[in-house]
């Protein structure tokens, strides 16, 4: 007696599945090929008949192009910049909120604020934070005597990435607080019952016991974040459109230029690629350990 | 009404292990039926592939005539008791017993009747209105019945229904899954690795190991007659004491020697060889006319109705089943008689039984 | 990590705890607040050295005014100056709420779409062992590690040549791709950890798949799905770059497109401006805070599950 290859059980899977294998194919699968196919080809829409094929052209030109590099390098300080901080403020912030105190609770949900806002709403915020005439910044440095007189923030090349990465932080350290949370929640509490017995002080606790713990939720927050800052687009569209004079012209900002604003979308198609290269090879770690829990 | 039948049935998972190899197995109508075996032997395997959960990778699984290896679980007329009981925790206990009735589009008045007679058998009548995380283990189990009971199925699958209850409750349950099974008229399927649970319950018991089915027999033929050593000492309690040594002839009469024990066996087929010798606890006596042990008792434990011995007999020790009158300490010389039909021989090398035709 | 600890340390450790906490309450919330106290300025106030951390007459007239043009019952002032200082209003006013509603339609279909691919991916991805199974496993991780800004240049292609520029269809359609796969793997976290004897029970009780779903999963899985429909609600409502590049006119611009315009049109107010951003702000916010148990649950399942 044969057995069907494919069984009633699988039939009904198949069935179950249809919808997110059509999405994933449509929205997904496809526009990564097309954009890969689109990558070799030199389009622009301002000569719209004419798309040469160029192989690897497009690549190359990007790969052996300084400024790329320079974007690339920006990207890279601005992402490790990012998720440093979120990692120490996040850090910090999970282990208040792991204490048993009154008003935790309504802590943890103002918490989420930031994570909830529009990222144009983050932007517009701090830019008006920023503002170098009216912001509150220059206000409140004023007020407590730490300036003489208002700063151009934003247009100043030296600290436009730290303050575009300043707003990115505000917003990214609930998430990663939220999960090194649950890191630290599934740290037996016997562990430091048998510390604070042996009598080892507060901080030596946190540094032999809660840090080492921590050490998975560390990698993936870092890598998550790390992901998300090398993508980020919004804050710098907002805030400085790459300025003041390319200093915070990143990976992501000349891919939209590249594309929208000179059109090449071959150009644009094959750098977005390189990127997305970058950050899957980033995270194939990530991926690896987040199955492996499903 | 449905007699199962297994044709060289394999199930392999996607993991590549194979929980079940080449079962043959003939379940007669309103039979009880129970499989026995350790942990990870196939058992529940074996269950589900009857239910239509599992997959079955090679064979044949037929019920009545009708082959069903590509039914779905829910066309086959199967219901089944899990060991978690699986209650639907979003239903009252009635919706619980009611589901497979509305699944089957049972009417309302016919489904309300249905319930009420199965919660009054099982004396939860007082709990309909509850949800199960409100209930205690015995109770739930009623209620995992009650849900079963109901759909008055052709085949009834009970996956260690009671493993989860305490040592009073179990030894009650199972007089009502007994008393169940005599009212139903249903095929019975139960699983469990509990041989006491087994040899109460069963008509006939197959014993398994490692995916294969080791013998097939009523509850005294498993316990009287094991086919190997497995079996023997898989039932029992305590086991069967299992003496290693040799078969020897004395002119034409078997009999089992081990450096100074010689003792006389029963007619069994074939010559000279390293066998192992099984005697159960139980299955000795007074000194009388026929063969005796000769030991010096090392322990000796009361056990409410009667004793167990650890009796040095030779350079091996024996758990022995006495009355309490026998009044012995530990140190003093003691004496059984055995009876040579009660002994269990089986071949060392293959683990097979040397009484094969008895 | 409650630790036991002497009486006399107590006090300090209330003390940190109280500190700490107002810290972090002060971090999270002064951006926020000068947010909302700015939108409450009027213009003259606005533009005070030092700031005004407190307006002295706070004014909703941005709001009136955001709120009378998009029901249509104003028009905005032709020379578009500032509302809350003269009854000015600025021409992108009337936008705002014709905005909010496109964010609206879209952060809502895409939440029923999500519910309606998700929740039968997810359970057959949680309880059915099929051949694939880990490849698509696989595949949906693999789509969040995929930067947004990758498939914009394929979308914007593909999206022109369908003719849904300009249409709220192509936006719904390209935030499945950033929802879906984050809302299945969410629920399939949350299916997996259902007992597989529930599956088994209802099957052999007579349910097909679909209905072992529809009757025993979905009634369990309440707090998953609100957590999910959340997400993509947000995700939705939130997304600029693809709304960047797909929309045009007011027909489908959702309202972070008309915030980021107001943001670089210096002929608007400050106050306007905060305003604005307190529109977009205010319904998210919302969101999270109500359903706040809701959301870190079903975060914390989409990423470190277990
Ligand atoms: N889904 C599965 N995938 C892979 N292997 C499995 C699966 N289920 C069971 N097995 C393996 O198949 C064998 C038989 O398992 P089964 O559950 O039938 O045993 P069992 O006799 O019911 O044991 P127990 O008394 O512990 O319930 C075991 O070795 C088990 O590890
Ligand atoms: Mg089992």
């Amino acid at each position: 007696m044969a057995i069907r290859a494919v069984s009633h059980d699988e039939r009904s899977a198949f069935g179950l599945l249809a919808g997110l294998v059509a999405v994933l194919m449509a929205v997904t699968a496809f526009p990564i090929l097309y954009s890969l196919w689109i990558s070799l080809f030199a389009v622009n829409l301002r000569r719209p008949l004419r798309m040469p094929f160029v192989g690897l052209d497009n690549y190359i030109a990007v790969l052996s192009s300084p400024a790329f590099w320079e974007s690339a390098g920006r990207t890279a300080l601005f992402s490790a910049m990012a998720v440093a901080a979120v990692l120490v403020i996040a850090t910090l912030v999970a282990v208040l909120l792991d204490q048993e105190f009154p008003g935790r609770r309504v802590l943890s949900a103002c918490l989420l604020i930031p994570w909830a806002i529009p990222s144009v709403a983050n932007g517009l915020m701090w830019k008006w934070i920023y503002d170098a005439n009216y912001g509150a910044l220059n206000g409140l440095l004023l007020q407590l005597g730490f300036i003489n007189s208002a700063m151009i923030w934003l247009g100043d090349a030296n600290r436009t990435l730290p303050l575009i990465a300043n707003a990115f932080i505000w917003k990214e350290v609930p998430l990663a607080a939220i999960l090194l949370l649950v890191t630290l929640k599934s740290i037996p509490s016997d562990l430091y019952a048998a510390a604070a017995v042996d009598g080892a002080p507060a901080f030596r606790r946190f540094v032999a016991i809660t840090l080492p713990a921590l050490r998975p939720g560390f990698l993936l927050v870092a890598l998550y974040e790390a992901m998300m800052a090398i993508r980020h687009f919004d804050l710098f569209f907002l805030l400085t459109e790459g300025g003041p004079g390319g200093a915070s012209d990143v990976v992501a900002w000349r891919i939209y230029v590249e594309t929208f604003r000179n059109l090449s979308f071959g150009t644009g198609a094959a750098m977005s690629y390189i990127l997305a290269l970058a950050t899957l090879l980033m995270s194939y770690a990530l991926i690896r350990s987040m199955a492996e829990k499903l | 009404m449905a007699r199962i039948r297994f044709q060289s049935v394999t199930k392999r998972y996607a993991n590549g292990a194979t929980a079940v190899a080449g079962l043959d197995l003939d379940i007669a109508d309103q039979e009880f039926l129970v499989l026995l075996g350790p942990s990870g032997c196939g058992k529940s395997t074996t269950l589900n592939m009857i239910a239509g959960l599992e997959e079955i990778s090679e064979g044949v699984l037929l019920f009545d005539d009708q082959i069903v290896n590509n039914v779905p679980a829910h066309k086959r007329d199967v219901a089944m008791v899990f060991q978690s009981y699986a209650l639907y925790p979003h239903m009252t206990v009635f919706e619980n017993i009611a589901f497979g009735l509305r699944m089957r589009r049972v009417g309302e008045a016919d489904l309300r009747m249905r319930v009420m007679q199965a919660a009054d058998k099982l004396e939860i009548t007082h709990l309909l209105e509850r949800r199960p995380s409100q209930l205690s283990g015995g109770q739930r189990q009623r209620v995992a019945l009650g849900r079963a009971m109901v759909r008055e199925p052709a085949v009834f699958l009970m996956d260690e229904p009671l493993s989860n209850l305490d040592a009073s409750l179990r030894i009650s349950m199972r007089a009502q899954i007994r008393h169940l099974h005599t009212q139903m008229r249903s095929t019975f399927v139960y699983v469990t690795h509990d041989q006491a649970e087994a040899l109460t319950l069963a008509d006939r018991i197959v014993v398994m190991k490692d995916g294969t089915i080791q013998q097939i027999g009523t509850p005294d033929e498993i316990y009287e007659s094991p086919t190997n050593v497995f079996v023997a000492s898989f039932l029992g309690s305590p086991t069967i004491n299992l003496l290693e040594g040799a078969l020897e002839r004395e002119n034409g009469a078997a009999c089992f020697k081990r450096g100074t024990l010689t003792i006389p066996l029963p007619a069994l087929q074939g010559g000279a060889r390293n066998i192992v010798l099984g005697l159960r606890p139980e299955d000795v006596g007074t000194p009388g006319d026929g063969p005796q042990l000769h030991g010096v008792v090392d322990t000796a434990m009361p056990s409410g109705a009667d004793q167990f011995l650890g009796v040095l007999v030779d350079d091996a020790m024996l758990f022995l089943r006495v009355g309490k009158d026998v009044r012995v300490r530990a140190g003093e010389a003691i004496s059984f008689g055995l009876n040579p039909e009660r002994l269990h021989v089986f071949d060392r090398e293959t683990g097979r039984s040397l009484r094969g035709a008895a | 990590m409650i630790v036991p600890r002497p009486i006399g340390p107590r006090v300090v450790r209330a003390a940190i705890l109280a500190a700490a906490s107002v810290l972090l309450l002060a971090y999270v919330l002064a951006p926020v607040a000068w947010l909302l106290s700015s939108s409450l300025q009027t213009e003259r106030e606005i533009v005070s050295i030092p700031p005004h951390w407190i307006p002295d007459h706070p004014t909703a007239q941005n709001f009136r005014a955001i709120f009378a043009t998009g029901l249509g019952l104003a028009q905005p002032s032709p020379n578009g100056a500032d509302p809350a200082s003269g009854g000015f209003i600025p021409s992108v006013a009337g936008n705002l709420l014709p905005a909010m509603g496109n964010s609206f339609i879209v952060a809502t279909a895409v939440v029923i779409l999500n519910l309606l691919i998700g929740v039968p991916a997810a359970y057959a991805i949680a309880k059915i062992r099929f051949r694939g199974r880990g490849v698509a496993l696989y595949a949906i991780l693999a789509t969040r590690v995929i930067p947004d800004i990758a498939l914009v240049v394929p979308f914007f292609l593909v999206v022109r040549k369908l003719g849904l520029l300009d249409n709220l269809a192509s936006l719904i359609i390209t935030y499945l791709a950033i929802t879906v796969p984050f809302s299945v793997f969410v629920l399939a976290s949350f299916f997996e950890q259902m007992p597989d004897d529930l599956d088994r029970a209802a099957r052999v009780d007579g349910c097909s798949r679909l209905q072992v779903l529809l009757r025993v999963f979905l009634p369990l899985a309440r707090p998953a799905l609100v957590a999910i429909s959340l997400f993509a609600f947000l995700a939705s409502w939130n997304e600029f770059l693809l709304a960047l590049m797909f929309t045009q006119t007011a027909a489908s611009q959702t309202l972070p497109i008309i915030v980021a315009g107001i943001t670089s049109d210096f002929t608007v107010s400050f106050s306007f401006l905060n305003a604005a951003g307190v529109l977009a702000v205010l319904p998210p916010v919302a969101l999270a805070v109500i359903f706040e148990r809701y959301i870190v649950s079903g975060l914390t399942a989409g990423a470190v599950k277990g």
